[in-house]
């Protein structure tokens, strides 16, 4: 029988393999080589890819170079979102590997948020952390704890490193032995289709009379269109790690096992293909 | 702090006070609407006004925070015969259009600033050129204040780029405010105590009648 702990492995080490090409507007002083990545489900494009920068820039006149940005299809892609949430949302039901369009002009300042720097990913990225312990524990766990622990949280993120990241973010999965699970559940909900880039609400782990929701009670209070179906079929599939969990999985279960290490659940619905 | 409730501030509070807040706004003309979601499920408010910025306009010119700019500058600019004057007034005076959306953040149960500055061209603002533009002395008040900086976020509504002003210890001021107003038996508006603090911060200011 699998261990709870395998899961948590399982998502910490989901890699994508990525074809990476630079727009063709692009001037370059020769011809730009495809570069093959495998990306990390969990972390950040601009936190992952120094090389395809590197290897890019190479053929490319310095003054042409300014700030890096990625786009799949015509859409840029949110750095800010984790990498394995934007491949579910746009493009899991394609054919492997991911391809992705790197630019280096024409920043699309109407889309994107700017990167300058490593220091701008580690503040959003504890920003949610601090969010997502808000909606657990009143955030009184992340602020019990001391600078050199954040830290630690993004320095394992940032070195891939999973004991040193869960050595600490353990804490952040606990809960006082009198509940039976978080305050709130630290969720997102994410549909290509809409303006709204994500649903967001409180919602409680644990219903009145002591019985955990599931994935399906979370679906049908905040998003039922996903799981109604039209016409008797099933036209949407609801994605986590690029699996379609059961909806009848417990919701604290799911918080605690398959979290991003920001410690939201990102979860995306997509169309179900058609074949 | 002993003796302070924590004042967290639900959503049903946070939708009724930016209705009275919205009301007091339309009566003086102070520009606030309410705008809601595509899908209806979420309501902010909203503001938009213009600002110019220049060393060479003069200084009632710049005061003015109204639909009025516009008429106001070409007053100024028929006023004056010389051609080379008028170059003048133009070359020098930029238009920088600020929007400002107050939303609720359900996580930590606070109302939220969002802001974002461009130029009439559409050209957006650096955080760089918004700072530059925040009167000096609020400027200090904004690097001892209790929040986090101004950062750059996404706008969960509309999934843009959004300036984002959000005071990580807001229930801390508020719980003051609101304390002494309850001991008095008045009955605050959050939202116009909230703005009031934070708003001349991002150059946003509260006339007075709102009190």
């Amino acid at each position: 029988m699998t261990d709870d702990k395998d899961v948590l492995r399982d998502v910490w080490f989901g890699r994508i393999p990525t074809c990476f090409t630079l727009y063709q507007d692009e001037i370059t002083e020769r011809e730009a080589e495809p570069y093959y990545l495998l990306l990390p489900r969990i972390s950040y494009l601009t936190l992952v890819t120094d090389k395809v920068k590197k290897h890019f820039q190479k053929v490319m006149r310095q003054e042409e170079v300014t700030e890096i940005w990625f786009e799949y299809e015509g859409t840029p892609l949110k750095w800010h979102y984790p990498i394995g949430l934007l491949f579910d949302l746009h493009a899991s039901n394609t054919a492997l590997p991911w391809s992705i369009t790197v630019h280096f002009k024409n920043f699309p300042e109407k889309d994107l948020l700017h990167c300058h720097s490593k220091d701008v990913i580690e503040a959003h990225f504890m920003a949610c952390i601090k969010e997502a312990d808000a909606l657990k524990h009143k955030s009184q766990v992340i602020n019990e704890m001391q600078k050199k622990d954040h830290k630690q949280l993004w320095m394992g993120l940032q070195n891939d490193k999973f004991e040193q990241f869960w050595a600490i973010n353990r804490k952040l999965m606990e809960y006082p032995p009198e509940d039976s699970g978080f305050r709130y559940i630290p969720f997102r909900i994410y549909q290509a289709t809409t303006e709204r880039p994500f649903i967001q609400k409180l919602f409680r782990p644990i219903a009145a009379g002591g019985q955990l929701h599931t994935l399906g009670d979370l679906l049908k209070d905040v998003c039922p269109s996903a799981i109604t179906p039209e016409d008797g079929e099933k036209k949407t599939q609801v994605m986590i790690h690029g699996i379609e969990p059961m909806l009848e999985t417990p919701i604290q279960w799911l918080s605690e096992h398959m979290s991003y290490p920001d410690n939201f659940l990102h979860i995306s619905i997509i169309p179900r293909p058609t074949d | 702090v002993a003796g302070e409730e924590d004042f967290f501030l639900e959503e049903k509070r946070f939708k009724q006070d930016c209705e009275e807040f919205i009301k007091h706004s339309q009566q003086i003309g102070d520009g606030w609407e309410w705008r809601t979601s595509k899908d209806f499920a979420d309501g902010y408010l909203s503001k938009t006004h213009f600002q110019i910025t220049s060393r060479n306009v003069s200084p009632d010119l710049k005061e003015k925070n109204n639909d009025n700019i516009e008429q106001t500058l070409f007053m100024h600019v028929e006023e004056s015969l010389d051609d080379s004057q008028v170059d003048g007034v133009c070359a020098a005076a930029e238009v920088i259009r600020y929007e400002y959306h107050v939303l609720y953040s359900s996580s930590y149960q606070v109302p939220v600033l969002y802001f974002r500055a461009c130029f009439l061209d559409g050209r957006p603002l650096t955080l760089d050129e918004i700072w530059k533009s925040v009167h000096a002395c609020y400027q200090a008040r904004l690097l001892e204040g209790p929040w986090d900086t101004i950062t750059q976020q996404e706008h969960p509504l509309l999934g843009q780029p959004f300036f984002v002003l959000h005071p990580c210890r807001t229930n801390e001021f508020m719980s003051s405010v609101l304390t002494s107003s309850r001991k008095e038996n008045r009955r605050t508006n959050y939202i116009t105590s909230w703005l009031s603090f934070v708003g001349p911060v991002v150059g946003l200011n509260l006339p007075l009648s709102y009190a």
